[in-house]
This record gives structure tokens, sequence and C-alpha cells, in this order.
């Protein structure tokens, strides 16, 4: 099957000119800025000596408390609606991911201005319990009303990743496995959940990558004080204008990322 | 497969509700008669009408969709032949392009973004429609490739040579027996390039211009005062949904028998709809009718747009306006070889960019409007004499503070009313580094411009103080609604915001700290690069004729700088409240200067730590 190996070129010579050199750019500019002759190389003591400081850690382990809690969350949630969803008839199921797909075509930040709305001392859910006699929660600005608007805009991201390996699944396996006298527990954990890994794992990686490196939605709903690490490289470039320290910090988010990746691949059994 | 459960269905449906509930809040609230996102004052449809003459968003609506369409179906085929080409790959080749590819996912979107425009600035390229098409191609495929890889890559390696062994062309084979068993990948993929490509702001924002926008960006640059117009837009959006699903879904039934037959031929019928209505968009977009343009770069939500119109007739010109949220975001698209005729920074940031040489001369013979201007707000330490400079709006910083709850006695301590345990928890700090350290340097009896580390240092304790005994929210513009709401008794805000504030509840005031404060102008500059310096004069001094301002201050707010629009307002609509007419009189008030790297960077060090530790 080696004629189809060609087909990644076209891939590559894209990937090599709006993905590659972009951040290459990124890189030399780090070098080059403030007046810093070409190749200074105290780029790579100072600004990771400077993140080492307490404060970034803090706030890069933040983010991935953050960024694991709304994965752990959306894949607990998620994976039964998926699950859910698949069991329908086939032309239901697609109205069903569309339905889900729909709400992010609403753009995020109005969605999370609803939430606001939702959720504030005077707010939508405040009034409802009041007219139920219950003192009003507050909920805007902790941790509460940040993980609710990570969920309900990430979760989509889960959901249909899972979906397409489950639809795609074999049912004769499922009955096979009952007719083998394998109970509905059984069934699920032997046969259904290692065929759905790969979807699994796809959308972990999605939802994890998108709520690690988020920012508006943490500092909408929870604040300023709510720094993650996505705020903290766009406060780098944008009104420090420290792209240095900026891509430095991109760049241990990469890495950890990257690790991560490597572990998550670990886990996928049809790697080879 | 036996019938669904009752909880399978029930599970469904709340998963769907969580999904929508924020989008019926959104829809209903395109019907309320007043701009508040919190508060339901009465029906109305207000919103749809300024929908209908809001020429912005309709070009916007278009941006969007034709870049989500053209992206999805590039970043579609791209994305699934490189999958299938990836399975036969040898496993370095694979794994680098893997890894490659993950790279626009993983890395933050802000550096993307910077990245391409840096990208596009270099090699030259026009910014506008193209570059906003080839970001979003850029950044879509990756998603795409990473939901139809799983799927080849769980297919039978065999299958295809099964086909070519039975006489299928490599072609046919990938067509006819590859592609139909990966469709679900595919269309997981394509749903996912398109929802990325049509919410995305980040990207779209850094590697446009020109006055291309989409959606996102003319929601982003709202948030200042965030307007129910987009609601409106949003619910319009999500009616013509449901009515193409319904329509698709009934349309088939109506027509089962002769589908199957006409199917090659509708789906070449829709292909070729859908590229004539692309290729049109793409024309509609282009604006070129050998008028001359005058590129104009504001803040958001900052100016009457009535007034662009106005100007466009008067002077048979064309008037690119675009809007940033922030000073440092001008500066950051400037500094990337950006071109813009007027820009409306402030203060701080005109300082900088006179220092840097961006700006030129203002011919003051060509601005005969001079003469409208107060004697408050021209000579200022920004720009001494104005040769750069022409004042647009100004006023001070300040707390609005609830009458209701604040002990009037409380309010002579001035800035150390914020850290006043009486009302602990119960204050909106702005979040913003340069103001809270203005806030602790003048409590603390500074200079807010203060360059001596030690100073600074004190005020980063008074700062972390204030956050351990009184537990403040550091919010963004969202104080406007939250305080309109009265969440809470105390906010730091903008005289000009306050302004809107207690006109819309009235149980709030305003008060100027006796320790002195922030007084801050905006001000209309021309660039050293501005092609139609004679429009550009003509512009800035049309918006300081006496009409226009009039108009401005009253749909914005703000102070204006023309004195005949300020005594009329301040006799009129903001007859009666106080943070319209800024207390300037006080010889410890400053005006904010340009920072040097070092400094700018040890603030922002330590803003970082009162927020994050």
């Amino acid at each position: 099957m080696k004629q189809f190996k060609r087909l990644t070129t076209p891939y590559m010579l894209w990937a090599a000119a709006m993905i590659v050199v972009p951040l290459i750019m990124i890189v030399l500019y780090t070098f080059t800025e403030e007046g810093n002759s070409v190749l200074t190389f105290s780029f790579t003591l100072d600004n990771f000596t400077r993140f080492a400081e307490g404060t970034y850690v803090n706030v890069i382990l933040k983010s991935f408390r953050l960024g694991l809690l709304t994965t752990g969350l959306c894949l607990l949630l998620g994976y039964p609606m998926a699950f859910f969803i698949s069991r329908f008839s086939e032309k239901t199921q697609a109205l069903l991911i569309l339905l889900v797909t729909i709400p992010e075509w609403i753009n995020m930040l109005l969605r999370t201005y609803a939430w606001m709305n939702l959720l504030s001392d005077n707010g939508i859910i405040n009034q409802l319990l009041g007219l139920l006699g219950i003192d009003p929660v507050t909920m805007m600005y902790t941790d509460f009303s940040v993980v609710v608007g990570l969920v309900c805009n990430f979760m989509p991201f889960m959901i249909i990743p899972i979906h397409t390996s489950l639809s795609k699944m074999d049912k004769s396996l499922i009955e096979a496995a009952y007719d083998l006298g394998a109970n509905k527990i059984q069934t699920f954990r032997k046969v259904i959940w290692k065929l759905s890994i790969p979807g699994v794992l796809n959308g972990i990686m999605m939802v994890f990558l998108l709520s690690v490196s988020t920012f508006v939605i943490p500092k909408l709903l929870g604040g300023g004080q709510y720094m993650l690490i996505g705020n903290l490289i766009e406060t780098q470039f944008i009104s420090v204008g420290d792209w240095n320290f900026g891509s430095a910090i991109s760049m241990i988010l990469a890495v950890i990322i990257l690790v991560f990746m490597r572990l998550m691949k670990k886990m996928d059994p049809q790697e080879d | 497969m036996k019938k669904k459960s009752f909880f399978t269905r029930f599970y469904v449906v709340i998963c769907l509700a969580f999904f929508y509930l924020p989008i019926l809040v959104t829809m209903i609230f395109s019907f309320n008669s007043s701009k508040s996102l919190t508060n339901f004052t009465g029906f109305s449809l207000r919103w749809y009408e300024e929908l209908l003459n809001n020429v912005e968003v309709y070009k916007a609506v278009y941006v969007s969709l034709s870049i989500a369409i053209l992206a999805t179906v590039i970043s579609t085929v791209l994305g699934t032949i490189t999958a299938i080409g990836l399975s036969r790959s040898r496993k370095v080749v694979r794994e680098l392009l893997l890894n490659v590819n993950n790279f626009p996912i993983l890395n933050p979107e802000i550096v993307t973004a910077i990245g391409l425009m840096l990208l596009f600035s270099s090699i030259g390229m026009r910014k506008g429609y193209t570059t906003m098409l080839l970001a979003h191609i850029a950044f879509c495929t990756p998603y795409v490739i990473t939901s139809v890889y799983p799927k080849v890559r769980s297919l039978d390696p065999n299958l295809a040579n099964a086909a070519m062994d039975l006489g299928a062309t490599p072609y046919q084979a990938l067509t006819k027996v590859i592609l139909p068993m990966i469709k679900e990948g595919v269309f997981a993929g394509a749903l996912l390039a398109f929802t990325m490509s049509f919410d995305d702001f980040v990207i779209s924002y850094f590697v446009s211009g020109n006055g291309v926008k989409n959606i996102s960006i003319v929601v982003y640059n709202m948030t200042k005062r965030i307007n129910p117009t987009i609601n409106a837009l949003s619910t319009i959006v999500i009616v013509v949904i449901i009515l193409v699903l319904l329509a698709a879904n009934i349309v088939p039934h109506l027509r089962k028998k002769s589908l199957n037959r006409n199917h090659r031929r509708n789906t070449v019928i829709a292909v070729v709809l859908v590229a004539a209505l692309c290729t049109l968009m793409i024309r509609m977009g282009i604006t070129a009718n050998g008028k001359h343009v005058l590129k104009v770069y504001n803040a958001g939500e900052y100016m009457d747009l009535s007034l662009l119109e106005q100007f466009e007739e008067e002077y048979n010109c064309t008037v690119v306006y675009e809007t940033f949220e922030s000073n440092e975001m001008m500066y950051t698209k400037l500094a990337a070889g950006e071109t813009y005729d007027v820009l409306i920074p402030s203060d701080y940031m005109i300082e900088r960019l006179i220092k840097e040489d961006y700006l030129q001369y203002l011919d003051w013979d060509l601005i005969p409007n001079k003469k409208n201007l107060m004697e408050d707000v021209v000579n200022k330490r920004y720009d001494p004499g104005n040769r750069y400079s022409c004042p647009y709006f100004w006023g001070t910083v300040g707390i609005l503070y609830d009458t209701t709850v604040v002990d009037p006695e409380d309010l002579d301590d001035g800035w150390e009313l914020l850290r006043n345990p009486k009302y602990n928890g119960d204050l909106y700090m702005y979040d913003s580094e340069r103001d809270s350290f203005m806030i602790a340097l003048k409590a603390l009896g500074y200079s807010m411009n203060t360059t001596d580390f030690d100073e600074i240092d004190a005020a980063y304790e008074w700062l972390i103080e204030q956050r351990d005994t009184m537990a403040p929210i550091y919010a963004g513009d969202d104080v406007i609604d939250n305080m309109i709401s009265g969440n809470k008794a105390l906010a730091v805000v903008y005289s000009g915001d306050a302004s809107y504030i207690i006109s819309e509840n009235e149980d709030l005031d305003y008060l100027t700290p006796s320790q002195g404060t922030n007084v801050w102008y905006d001000a209309m500059v021309i660039t050293r690069d501005c092609s139609e310096t004679d429009l550009a004069h003509a512009f800035i001094n049309f918006m300081i004729s006496e009409e226009s301002a009039l108009s401005n201050t009253a749909e914005v707010g703000y102070t204006p700088t023309v004195s005949s629009a300020f005594e009329e307002m301040k006799e009129s609509d903001y007859a009666g409240i106080s943070s319209y007419v800024p207390q300037i009189e006080n010889p410890k008030n400053e005006i904010f200067g340009y920072q040097e790297p070092k400094v700018k960077q040890r603030y922002a060090e330590l803003w970082t730590k009162v927020k994050a530790q």
C-alpha cells in the first residue's frame, strides 16, 4: 500500500510553512528583542530561573489541576452521554451529535456571559432559589463557576470522539459477549470500554489541551485572581511585551504536555 | 436493540439542557428592553432593529461563515488524505508529523497567533481575508487529522490491498473502500473544524486587518459594554440552524422515492451551490470602489458609529474602522507592521508611540475646531504643546460606592476605604496592573509613576495585605453589570464607566480619593505611515466639532473634550452624576507616564504574585 504514502507530502510542506516556520520565528524573536545582540543566550538561564520561582510554579500547578479536573468531569459525564447516543438509530444519532455541537457555534464569550448571568449573586438561579425560600448562594468567582463554565464549553469535545469510536463498534461483539455468559458490567469493561479507548484518549487529549491553556472563561467566571498559565502567557506577550519570557513559558508548557501525551500513548493498546 | 430505557432518555435530555441553558438565557436577553444582560426589564425588539441597521455585524457574519465553510472544506480534505497517508508512512515520519501536527493544538492560541502574524508580516502579505483563511486552515487541519487518524488506524490494512487485487485503482480503493469506512471520523473532524473556526477569536484578531472582522472580533470588542445586538444575532443563528435541521429531516421524507436515483446529481448540485455561494461571498468582501480610504483604530465601544457614516458622506470617502481591547493589544499589532491612519490610544501609550517614532506632527491649521477644546485637556505631560495629539475623551479613576451601604464618614479615608474591614468581601478591584499599583502607591503617598523599587515593593505589600484581609475580586469590565445589579458595595472604576453605571443604578455614587488619582486622556493621533494626511486631519477636526462631540458623549457616556458638549450634557443627561465632571484640582493627581521595560516587568511580576499566590 505504498501508493498512499505520498498523500502526506502536501501536508508536510504546509506544516513546515504554517506551523514550524512561525514557531521558529517566535523563538528567534525571543533572542533578538529589546536591542539585545542577535544571539543572547541569557534567554535560557534568566527566563527559566525566573520561572522556577514559587508564583509561576503555582500558576502552572493550578492550571494543571483545573485541566485535570475539567477533563475528569467531562469524561465522567460525557462518556455516558456518548454511550447513550450511540444506542439510538443512526439518524437520531446524527441529529443528537449535531445538537451537542451547535452550542459551540454560539460565541463562547456570549455563553460565558450567560453563565455569569445565571450564577451571579442576584442571578437567575439565586432568584429562583429565593422563590423557594432558600438563601442566595455565592457561586460566581469560585471554583464551582469556573468548572461549570469549562465543562459546559468543552464537554462536546469529549463526547464527539468517544461517540465516533462507539458508533463504529461491531454490535455483534456485544451480543457475542452476552452469549458467552458475560453480565452487563463485564461486557462493558471487557468489550465496550476496551474498544472505545482510542476515542476516550482522543477526547481526553482534546479537552485537556483546551482547558489547560484557556484563560478567557476562568478570567470571567473566576475573576482576575484566577491566574492560569494561558493568562500568564497572554500577559507576557501583550501587556508586558516580554516575548522572551512569554515563549519560555509556552515552551515549558509544551514540553510538559508532550510528556503527558507520551504517557497517554502508552495507555493506548493499539499503538505499536 | 431494545427500547431505550427511561434513564437513557433522561440523561441525554439533561445533558442537552445543560448545554442549552446559557443559550436560552442569551436568547431571552435578546428581547430585553435595556442594555443589561442580568436584569430583564421588559420585552422589546429594539436589539433586532439595531441588528438590521448594523453593517458591521452583517459583514462579520459573512466573514465568519465563509471562512468557516472554506476552512472546513479545505482542512477536511487536507487532513483526511494526510491521515490516510500517515497510516502507511514509516514510523519516524509518522511520529514527527503527528508531533508537529500537535503544536497548534497544544500551544496556547496566543503563541500560534503571534507566530502566524509574524509570518505574514515578514513575507509582506496584506492582512485581511486571505491571511485569516490561511490561518484558519492551519489550526483546523490538526483537529481533522486527530479525529480521522485513529479511525484509519483501526482499519484492517489489507482492505485497500484486497480492493486493488480485485482490480480497483488506488483512487477507487481510496474513495470506494477506505473513505466509506472512515466517514464518521471525517464527519467528526469536519464538525470540529467548523466549530473551531466559527468561534475563533485570538488567532483571527492577530492575523486579520484592513477592516476584516469575524463575529468573535466584533463581540470581544463589545465587552466594554456588551450589547444585546449580538444576543439577537445568536438567536437568529439558532433559529436558522433549527429551521435547516427541520428541513433536512423533513425534505428527505417527502421525496424518499426519487432520492436514491438522484443522489449523485443532488450531491453535485449541492457542491456547485456551496462553491458559488463562497465565491459570491468572497467577492462581496472585497471593497474596492476607488474612494479615499481612512483607517481608524480605536478602543471597542468607544465611538458613536453613526458619526463614521456622516463623515464618509461629507467627505466622500470610506472609513475602515477597527477596534482594540487594550492599548497594549493595539501596540502589538502596530509593532508587527500593521498600518493605520488615525489611532485613539491613551496618554502613556501616546508617549511611547512618540518616543518610538510611530507618529507624525499634527497640522493644527487643518483643525480649526481646535477652538472648541476645553482648557483642561490640552498641553499635558504626555504630549506638551499637543504637537502630536488631539484629546478625545478624558476622566479619572475612582471608587464607585453604594450609598445605602457605605458610611459617609468612611469616605474621608480615600483609597484606604478599600482596606476597611467593614467592607470585607464586598468589593471589586479593577483587574489592571497599573491601576491597582496606582491605588496602592497613592494610598502610601508616592508617585504612581515611581521607578523606585522600594516604593514599588511597599505598594506590593499594600496590595497583598488588602488581598488577605479584604478578599477582593479582581474583575474586568464585568464590574459594570455587577455594580448595576448591586452585587457589591465598592468598586474601582473609570469615571466614564461610573457615569453610565450611576445612570442605571441611582444608589451609587462616585468618589475621587483625596490622596490623588490617575487622570487620563485618550487622544487622536496620526501615524507616521499615514497616506491620507488631509483626510486624517479632516477626521480629527470632524470629531471635535460641537455636534459630533455631543452625540459621541451621549452615546458613549465618557466626558468629552469639547466645552459646549460637556456643558450641555452636564445640564441634561448626566445632571447630578458626579463622575461626569472629573475632579482634577487635586495637585496630587497624575497622568501615567511611559514605563521602561525593566520597570514594567517588575510591576507585571509583582501583580502576578498578588493575584496568583
